[in-house]
């Protein structure tokens, strides 16, 4: 109590506060971490004195605020992704605002790395870099290690591609991991000459570039890749992130990077750090329901926990998700027909059950409508083994999700967060290749949520695509694809309802309303700052709207500045 | 330092992989290093514990069990890292992993494949094979396999049995089956240990066990088409399990060869050895009642010159 509160009065060109009783407000007061109130100028003034010094700070007199916009699924591991050169198709800003421009052919990617190369003094040290993203080149031109050897004969290269699923390497990092035409491994892709060709296909042949892979996979998990990760959320605007499923949250030392790093004030974020279950198996799921609710109790205000993640099939655009009959609609020769399962179906009800009884909220990733299914035929069964009210268990990615889904989610309370950027990212392979024309329409279909009565966030999955929650909602509203088309207009949804998703909608199902998602008072005074207002204009042109930056618990936390 | 042999134990949920890894790790006479999907699964006697730290346990008899937790890539540069290095992997895929996409891991420097084997329940494989949700997976793992390992056979009738094994041969080609009740199969076929380095016996010989049976051809030089001819009679059988050997070939006969069968995938390599044996040595690991009554003389008699 011996630390002097003051009272900050912010006037600003319009307020949306996201609650239905007070849509609108001219200025917002902020106490501490917290809102005093919002109202008129005069109106907080007449309160904030009675409660001692307070300042009038018109900093944000020609910006629009909103609370803070959630991104309610993404993955620490987008911030580490900014400690190596980007060389994918879409320009894409980094954490320090620089603007990189999109590689758009191999020649691009040849120039960019040549640029980076010039300036490592070490000429031993790997040059790794990650973003590739072959599959919009014309004419399917791939990225090979002659490509990368004229870059440098001599320094290691390891190129890391957005799928995910391969990364492209130099002939002297083979030359140096010793990987020669006798290389057994699957995946190990070849020239016509039998010698391979640089390209590495999935983890196992990935792993044989030995020491950059490992760098790679532990740079992206590291105390940087945390910072990297609140300075790209404060930079598109998000004052909370949800971590899904990327931490294994038993590992005492990741933990305790991520209270130093999120609790220090100058992280500009709060953080929700969901526990992985059953990816590739983790601790057992008793113990890990029983470690996060005791995370849950001793959380912070800008920590938070009490969420569970779990996966069960693949990616839509991998062709892994698993999809119902007729599956997939033009998928790769040799293609088995439908995806993956990550765990076996019977075995969700069981896990869903553990962590359903212990009052958590379970996460699941379910890109497929089988697996959708799935996902929700074991919740209604952990609601027949163990009743309970207020669940808001959460099928993430909903890409698939079907009107009779949606409306048994519903009946459930289970919410949805829909993964609105494959519209643009991968819309028109969706209709070309993956699922075809009927089903790429009723993608990620927010509209029919919306009509089921099921509260939905959306969301960017970062890495996968770049943090942007007006992006996001951008995507929701026009349904638009990379090279412009409309795909599905009748599930297209209006700007309010966008703007919800990313922020009343997100934080319930994060169960975090009651402290965020809208501006009243009591609640944490958490800001997005923009410089125009997404509901006056022209919604084809939502994603372009200014960021200032945000203010999160009353502190401001200004964007990177950019350099275009 | 030799390659470290890998052995990839797959199979849907409820097959007796578990069982399975926890019969080995009892009887194991390898240092062996076996990554575990689930820790709270692997049912370990406490005595035999020597320590537990976070990720891993280490047992009595030299063996160490490592979670899975952060993937299977960290997972092998931890054991890799262990000094001793281990003498074999084994690793517990999940039950909806292919374990060919597993098995890719062991084409790395440092390791070589051992063998993909797929634990079966033979009550429910039939069934489980046209499950609207898993059937796909299931058969896929099916036809992954170099071993099939078909277990509780003791809970089925002869003739489902046979049933079973006629499908599942049909579904896999390439594997042999071997049967097994409670998960329990003899390290021999599991395994591909040393046999090659037995005492050498100039002829043919077989040893009865309860579950497998050992054939051993011994002779001179033999031509790479002997070899040749042998394998691909072999192709049409799903009941030799294992075939090893170190063989002189006439066409090379300074450099002995070991030979490597574990299903239908086979392999001839330079003997790494300061010691040249001069003789050819055969063995073959096959189902009780295989190859009988000749074994291997049915292929390679003919080539003993005597
Ligand atoms: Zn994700």
């Amino acid at each position: 109590m011996s630390e002097a509160v003051e009272t900050t009065i912010y006037p600003a060109r319009t307020i949306h506060t996201m609650n239905r009783a007070h849509p609108s407000a001219e200025a917002i007061a902020v106490r501490g971490t917290r809102i005093l109130g919002i109202g008129s100028v005069d109106e907080l003034s007449t309160w904030a004195e009675r409660l001692g010094p307070y300042t009038v700070d018109e900093s944000f007199a020609d910006k629009v605020l909103f609370p803070g916009f959630i991104e309610a699924h993404c993955h620490v591991m987008t911030g580490g992704m900014w400690q190596f050169p980007y060389v994918g198709f879409f320009d894409r800003r980094g954490v320090d605002g620089r603007l990189w421009t999109g590689c758009k052919n191999i020649a691009a990617v040849v120039e960019r790395l040549s640029e980076v190369e010039q300036q490592i003094d070490d000429p031993e040290e790997t040059l790794i870099a990650w973003g590739l993203d072959p599959i919009y080149f014309d004419g399917e031109e791939r990225l090979l290690a002659h490509h990368l050897d004229e870059v440098s004969a001599t320094r290691p290269m390891f190129v890391y591609h957005a799928s995910g699923h391969l990364a492209t390497v130099n002939s002297a990092l083979m030359a140096k991991e010793g990987i020669t035409r006798q290389a057994a491994t699957p995946g190990v892709a070849r020239y016509e000459s039998g010698e391979p060709n640089g390209e590495f296909q999935e983890p196992a042949a990935m792993r044989l570039a030995g020491d950059a892979f490992t760098t790679f996979r532990q740079t992206i998990a590291s105390a940087e890749a945390k910072w990297n990760y609140g300075f790209e959320a404060r930079n598109a605007g998000n004052t909370t992130v949800a971590d899904l499923g990327t931490s294994n949250v038993a590992d005492e030392e990741k933990l305790t990077e991520w209270r130093s790093v999120v609790n220090d004030p100058d992280f500009p974020c709060r953080v929700m750090v969901a526990g992985a279950s059953g990816v590739a198996g983790t601790v057992d799921p008793t113990s890990l329901a029983e470690l996060v609710l005791e995370l849950q109790a001793t959380e912070s205000e800008k920590l938070r926990f009490g969420v569970i993640k779990i996966v069960i099939d693949g990616s839509i655009q991998g062709f892994t998700a698993r999809i119902s009959w007729p599956h997939y609609f033009n998928a790769p020769e040799g293609h088995p027909g439908n995806g993956l399962w990550l765990i076996p179906p019977d075995q969700v009800a069981d896990l869903v059950s553990v962590y359903h009884q212990a009052g958590l909220t379970v996460h699941c990733h379910c890109n497929g409508d089988e697996a959708a299914e799935v996902f929700i035929d074991a919740v209604e069964e952990a609601h027949r083994r163990h009743p309970r009210v207020d669940t808001r268990h959460t099928v993430q990615h909903c890409q698939l999700t079907t009107p009779p889904q949606y409306r048994r989610m519903a009946t459930m309370g289970m919410c949805a967060n829909i993964f609105s950027n494959h519209m643009f990212y991968w819309g028109d392979q969706h209709r070309e290749l993956t699922v075809g024309p009927e089903r790429a329409e009723q993608m990620d279909a927010c509209g029919t949520a919306e009509a089921a009565g099921v509260s939905f966030s959306i969301h960017c999955d970062a890495p996968v695509t770049p943090m942007g929650p007006l992006h996001v909602a951008w995507c929701a509203v026009n349904r638009l694809t990379a090279s412009g088309r409309v795909l599905g207009e009748q599930e297209r949804i209006s700007v309010d309802t966008a703007l919800r998703a990313i922020t009343t909608e997100a934080a319930y199902q994060l169960k975090l309303d009651h402290d965020i998602g809208s501006l009243e008072a009591g609640k944490l005074a958490d800001l997005t700052v923009l410089d125009d207002d997404p509901y006056e204009v022209d919604p084809a042109t939502l994603k372009d709207i200014g960021v200032w930056g945000t203010v999160v618990g009353g502190r401001k936390h200004p964007a990177a500045k950019s350099n275009a | 330092m030799s390659d470290i042999p890998v052995t990839v134990i797959g199979g849907y949920l409820g097959a007796g992989k578990t069982t399975m890894v926890n019969h080995l790790l009892r009887n194991a006479e390898e240092r062996m290093a076996v990554l575990v999907n689930d820790f709270g699964s692997i049912n370990i006697d406490e005595e035999l514990i020597s320590d537990r730290d976070g990720d891993t346990i280490s047992l009595a008899n030299g063996c160490i069990c490592c979670s899975l937790a952060d993937g299977l890539a960290a997972a092998l540069d931890t054991v890799l890292a262990f000094d001793p290095k281990p003498e074999r992997l084994l690793i517990e895929a999940s039950g909806v992993a292919d374990p060919a996409s597993i098995a890719a891991y062991a084409h790395a420097p440092g390791l070589r494949l051992d063998a993909a084997l797929v634990v079966v329940d033979a009550e429910t494989i039939r069934a489980r094979s046209t499950d609207k949700y898993v059937g796909d997976t299931v058969v896929r793992q099916l036809a992954s396999a170099d071993l099939l390992i078909l277990n509780k056979v003791d809970l089925v009738d002869a003739d489902v049995l046979s049933g079973t094994k006629a499908w599942l041969s049909r579904q896999a080609p390439k594997a042999a089956i071997v049967e097994a009740t409670n998960g329990a199969v003899a390290s021999a076929v599991i395994f591909d240990l040393g046999l090659v380095n037995r005492a050498v016996h100039n002829v043919s010989e077989t040893v009865a066990e309860d579950v497998f049976q050992t054939w051993s051809w011994t002779g001179d030089e033999l031509k790479r088409s002997h070899i040749e001819n042998l394998m691909t009679a072999l192709d049409e059988r799903d009941d030799v399990f294992r075939v090893k050997g170190v063989v002189t070939l006439t066409d090379e006969p300074d450099q002995p060869m070991v030979l490597q069968r574990v299903g239908s995938r086979w392999s001839l390599t330079v003997l790494e050895s300061e010691d040249k044996p001069t003789l050819s040595r055969v063995v073959a690991i096959t189902a009780p009642d295989a190859l009988k009554p000749d074994g291997l003389d049915t292929w390679l008699g003919s080539a003993t010159s005597t």
